[in-house]
């Protein structure tokens, strides 16, 4: 019988903090492979190489932000895909809701709507975002990426730059 | 020592089972109240009068749905608002994926957006619907409708009702 408790006792604390690590990762922050080159070089430089899908990056995505909802510009998030509601994307926030975003292809200024965010890849020649399909909306985002945490020589914290050329805050 | 093994125990079970219900709310099921008039007479069909707002229904959302992301015509959804993601609105899916959806205000046919959904509420008068938002979305659904838990004269399932007069599917 001791060893019976024993194992009921295991099994308690495994369920307890399977539910424990469960609800961080939903709630608070949780880590995810980075897939494709659109956010070259912050993410998955290499990747135009063979070896390169076996080297996806892994990152830190902390969910803290959802609840305030405050984003600013230069911040990498995680948002769920306006065309396929079961993918995921990652791609930089360049125009929060009143922004005015510059295009490079025409001398058109494109105003960010209300509750929406313009974002886009670091490796402007291959990415699909805002730039094709417009404005996200706010509530598919699924969270902010802070840091790299594999391969452990890119481990790093994952800076907020923006190009000062490309918006003016209206 | 014996009550402080006690409260101990006892402060173990109520973390564990406030864990269990937390992690149930976010992924399975949670209730909800529903404000405002624009889904009468299937929510609050009293919302206009002075006691309205001290009645709101309550719901029971399931989450089950988002697993899968088979959402039909005719469910009740509840969806973070394109406009404001702080807000979540419920509203009746009258188009799905590929689907053609007549409008009242023209002659007009608009084909439902891959990955989007075309919402309306049961209150043909005063609602914001999708006719004024455009279409939703997927990833805003939080959850599906199934059933009134309050008050108890109108405990019950939350039937499907499809306008067949207002959609073909392709």
């Amino acid at each position: 019988m001791a060893s019976h408790s024993f194992l009921w006792g295991f099994g308690k604390k495994f369920f307890t903090f399977g539910l424990i690590g469960l609800t961080v990762s939903d709630r608070y922050a949780s880590i995810l492979p980075v897939r494709g080159a659109s956010m070259s070089p912050t993410f998955n430089p290499g990747s135009n190489s063979f070896g390169g899908s076996l080297f996806d990056d892994y990152v830190l995505v902390e969910k803290f932000c959802l609840d305030k909802y405050k984003f600013s510009r230069g911040d990498v998030i995680v948002f769920r895909s306006p065309w396929n509601h079961k993918e995921k994307h990652v791609k930089r926030i360049i125009g929060l809701p009143g922004d005015w975003i510059g295009t490079h292809s025409s001398y058109d200024a494109v105003k960010v709507p209300d509750g929406h965010c313009w974002v886009e890849g670091d490796n402007l020649s291959s990415s699909m975002d805002s730039r094709s399909v417009g404005p996200i909306p706010l509530g598919l985002v699924q969270g902010r990426v802070t840091h790299i945490v594999w391969p452990p020589q890119r481990l790093g914290v994952v800076e907020g730059n923006i190009h000062e050329d490309r918006l003016s805050s209206s | 020592m014996a009550s402080h093994s006690f409260l101990w125990s006892f402060g173990k079970k109520v973390f564990t089972f406030g864990l269990i219900g937390l992690t149930v709310s976010d992924r399975y099921a949670s209730i909800l109240p529903v404000r405002g008039a624009s889904m009468a007479p299937t929510f609050n069909p009293r919302a206009d009068s002075f006691v309205g707002s001290l009645s709101d229904d309550y719901v029971l959302v399931e989450k089950f749905c988002l697993g899968n992301y088979k959402f039909s015509h005719g469910d009740v959804i509840v969806f973070r608002s394109p406009h404001n993601h702080k807000e979540k609105h419920v509203k009746r899916i009258i188009g799905s994926p590929g689907d053609w959806i007549g409008t009242h205000s023209s002659y007009d046919v608009v084909k439902v957006l891959d990955g989007h959904c075309r919402v309306e509420g049961d209150n043909p008068s005063s609602s914001m619907e999708s006719r004024t938002y455009g279409p939703i979305p997927l990833g805003l659904v939080q959850g599906r409708i199934t059933h009134i838990v309050w008050p108890p004269q109108r405990l019950g399932a939350v039937k499907r009702n499809i306008y067949a007069d207002r959609l073909s599917s392709s």
